[in-house]
């Protein structure tokens, strides 16, 4: 909208309350009655000089008439003027001042003598007497009186003019109404829209959770199995003592620990409330790495395979939403398989040709159930919809993949056979940019005998033990805080220290962010790393650009984070208020 | 516009006039006097005829004067162009004189205004006294002092007389 900036202003104005609507009238009601006064003044002034130019002329048409006597000649001039409304009286006086012709048609009778002189205006009436002369000579005088136009006929003059005025001023004023009317309906629905959008956030949220809510039971089971292999395992490590037995032992405990690791980061990542954000995606990628959750949420019964096209176009769309649309369709597909079956998951590229316009990449699940009945393809995609039993299903999953896909610029298609399965295709229109490379992490499990000292503050004493324990194992010196304050003492007292490595949640009056701000604030250059299993300290630690690690961490992180902190590549992305 | 006026309504004063002649003799001459100089301002000299725009406008009597102090009455004060008026009783005329307005009451006036034809000078006379030669002749219709112009004497003169007066005069003569 290319208003200026005052035309905003008075439409604002006008928008906050219908009054200045009215007042703009008003001013233009006074407006145009000054004006009227100033025309009406202009037009008497006019008046006066048209009768004063008259009354000229006939003193010049009398001159001869009157020097010699001829009153003929001075009736006929002065009858001329009797044929036109406008005088109301004329007299032709002679050098003595006597009258010699005239008429009188309203009001008061001719004056017996007149001398010419100024014109005078008295109330309706312009009076004027005027010289008759001839070569400087003078022969007598004239006199005209005149009306001015009457009331009557000024107010039929001005009531055209003045129905216009009115109707004008009506018309701001109802449009300044409308537009104050208007202008509230637009807030209401400025309103309701953030209302919404707040809404539909917390929808996909919602969705979000019921997909983990379906997955819950697969994982927990999952996770008892892993506890399992970790608890024999270490109950086995005590019984043997064959090292190559104790190694196996080790490893299966090792495995077991890093893949409940990994999923409980999935899980993690997954459920973190995030806006929603379009990124360009490699779908191939992205779904392998839900791998892991994926088959634990679904039942041993049911087999997993994929299969990609090479060199698949990217795609961009948000992928958490993305992993959440998967996971509610291999969800459904479980339910429809109860006998257990296989998932296929699969994508292609699918060039722009009769039925799509333009380039897209074609998602593909497809289970071996029981199908969907043709009568209910067209229902699956409606929110709350379920075939699932009372307390099983909220019918939120398909409606967050519609959702989805629609915001993505996709389409969604269906073919279903009953008793031999369904496919779902999910079409995604191709992404005209490239994949961002991810970074390659250097092998950081060297000891190169780095000789730095670390601070660790850290108030789970078996945690410290054991982070302290990696560090020293990676050529590290290391000492150890239990809080904050004790953190920043050591600091003060025992330093210089290479890089500080924090907890964020700890007891005291300090957590490990705020002691990061005040390190800073001390020693803007020295290194610092958050570690944290909290997903929103870990957001929030991220937000400012610190360097974090994410419990559980392997030795392998802990050594790839603290090289990077001493190389200085660790630095808050701005400076810190404090 | 050289219609023939007719008088219809009569002033009293004319009325008198015409009813009781004996008596209205100095009322007719009285008449005849304003009339002279108020020629003035309907007539244009050619510039020749005054020798700066303040001198006098000179009014001649030939012959026997029949207004006498009436004409320095009715002139007294009056101004025609800014020429003020001077009154001048002279014997006789001759080419050259110094008049603007030559008025010759009587029937030996007409000789003399002869030899004044190619003159800037308005001549007038008076028909009822057996005057016709002037430019301007005083008559007397029913009563009433009227006049008759002969525009074409006037012109010989070198003078412009002004329509308004010939529109007021009961004949004229081109």
């Amino acid at each position: 909208m290319n208003r200026s900036p005052f035309l905003r202003r008075l439409m604002t104005a006008l928008a906050r309350t219908p009054a200045i609507g009215i007042g703009i009238a008003s001013v233009l009601l006074v407006a145009s009655l000054g004006l009227a006064y100033h025309n009406e003044d202009q037009t008497r002034f006019d008046k006066v000089r048209e009768v004063e130019v008259q009354a000229r002329v006939l003193a010049a048409s009398l001159a001869g008439p009157l020097a010699f006597d001829d009153e003929t000649a001075t009736h006929e001039y002065i009858e001329a003027l009797k044929a036109s409304p406008e005088f109301d009286a004329v007299g032709a006086y002679r050098l003595d001042g006597q009258l010699v012709a005239g008429f009188a048609r309203a009001g008061e009778p001719l004056p017996a003598t007149s001398r010419a002189g100024h014109p005078i205006v008295r109330g309706n009436e312009i009076i004027v007497a005027a010289e008759v002369a001839q070569g400087g000579t003078r022969l007598g005088s004239v006199y005209v009186r005149a009306a001015t136009e009457s009331w009557a006929r000024r107010a039929g003059r001005y009531l055209g003019i003045a129905i216009v005025l009115v109707m004008a001023c009506l018309l701001v004023a109802v449009l300044g109404a409308f537009y104050a009317s208007v202008s509230a309906a637009n807030r209401r629905l400025e309103a309701e829209i953030a209302g919404r959008e707040e809404a539909e956030e917390a929808l996909r949220q919602a969705q979000k959770m019921e997909a983990m809510g379906q997955l819950t039971g697969g994982v927990a089971h999952d996770f008892n199995n892993l506890l399992m292999v970790a608890s024999s395992g270490l109950e086995l490590l005590e019984r043997t003592t064959d090292p190559i037995r104790r190694d196996r032992l080790k490893d299966g405990i090792r495995q077991a620990i890093e893949r409940g690791a990994k999923l409980t980061q999935q899980l993690l990542t997954f459920a973190r409330r995030s806006p929603l954000s379009p990124e360009v995606i490699d779908v191939r990628a992205r779904i392998l790495a839900l791998q892991d959750l994926l088959e634990r949420s679904l039942r041993e019964d049911i087999h997993i395979e994929f299969d990609f096209a090479d060199s698949l176009w990217p795609i961009e769309a948000d992928p958490s939403q993305l992993d959440v649309a998967i996971l509610n369709i291999a969800i459904n597909a479980r339910d429809a398989m109860p006998e257990g079956g296989t998932i296929r998951i699969g994508a292609h590229n699918y060039p722009a040709g009769r039925e799509n316009k333009h380039d897209m990449v074609r998602l593909s699940i497809r289970d071996t159930g029981g199908g969907i009945a043709p009568e209910l393809i067209d229902k699956i995609f409606e929110p709350f919809f379920t075939t699932k039993s009372v307390g099983t299903g909220t019918g939120l999953g398909l409606s967050q993949v519609y959702g989805f896909l629609r915001s993505s610029g996709g389409d969604i298609r269906i073919e279903s056979e009953i008793g031999k399965g369904t496919t779902i295709f999910l079409l995604f229109p191709r992404s005209s940019q490239s994949i961002p490379r991810r970074e390659i992490r250097e092998g950081a499990l060297s000891r190169a005998g780095h000789d730095a000292t670390i601070l660790v503050a850290e108030d789970d004493e078996h945690v410290a033990d054991l982070v302290c324990e990696m560090l020293r194992e990676l050529g590290y010196k290391t000492q150890r805080a239990a809080t904050a304050a004790e953190a920043l003492r050591i600091l003060e007292e025992s330093g210089p220290f290479d890089v500080i490595l924090s907890d964020m949640i700890m007891p005291g009056k300090m957590n490990g962010l705020e002691l990061a701000h005040e390190i800073i604030r001390r020693e803007p250059d020295l290194p610092i790393v958050l570690m944290t299993g909290y997903s929103d300290a870990a957001t929030s630690a991220a937000t400012e650009g610190f360097a974090l690690l994410v419990k559980p961490y392997t030795m392998e992180a802990l050594g790839e984070i603290i090289g990077r902190a001493l190389r200085g590549e660790c630095r808050p992305r701005q400076p810190v208020d404090q | 516009m050289a219609h023939i006026r007719v008088c219809v309504g009569l002033l009293a004063l004319l009325a008198t006039t015409a009813s009781a002649p004996a008596v209205a003799q100095p009322i007719e001459y009285a008449i005849k006097a304003s009339y002279l100089y108020k020629f003035a301002p309907f007539v244009q000299w050619p510039p020749t005829a005054f020798a700066s725009p303040t001198a006098p406008l000179t009014i001649c009597i030939v012959g026997p004067d029949p207004f006498g102090k009436m004409l320095d009455d009715a002139v007294r004060g009056q101004r025609v162009n800014g020429h003020p008026i001077e009154i001048r009783r002279i014997e006789a005329v001759h080419p050259g004189i110094a008049c603007n307005i030559l008025f010759a009451g009587s029937e030996a006036g007409n000789e003399m205004l002869r030899a004044m034809a190619h003159e800037p000078v308005l001549t007038v006379t008076d028909r009822s006294h057996g005057g016709t030669g002037g430019m301007i002749q005083f008559v007397t219709i029913g009563g009433r002092v009227r006049f008759a112009v002969n525009q074409a004497a006037a012109e010989q003169g070198g003078l412009a007389i002004s329509s308004k007066l010939l529109g007021l005069a009961v004949s004229v003569t081109r």
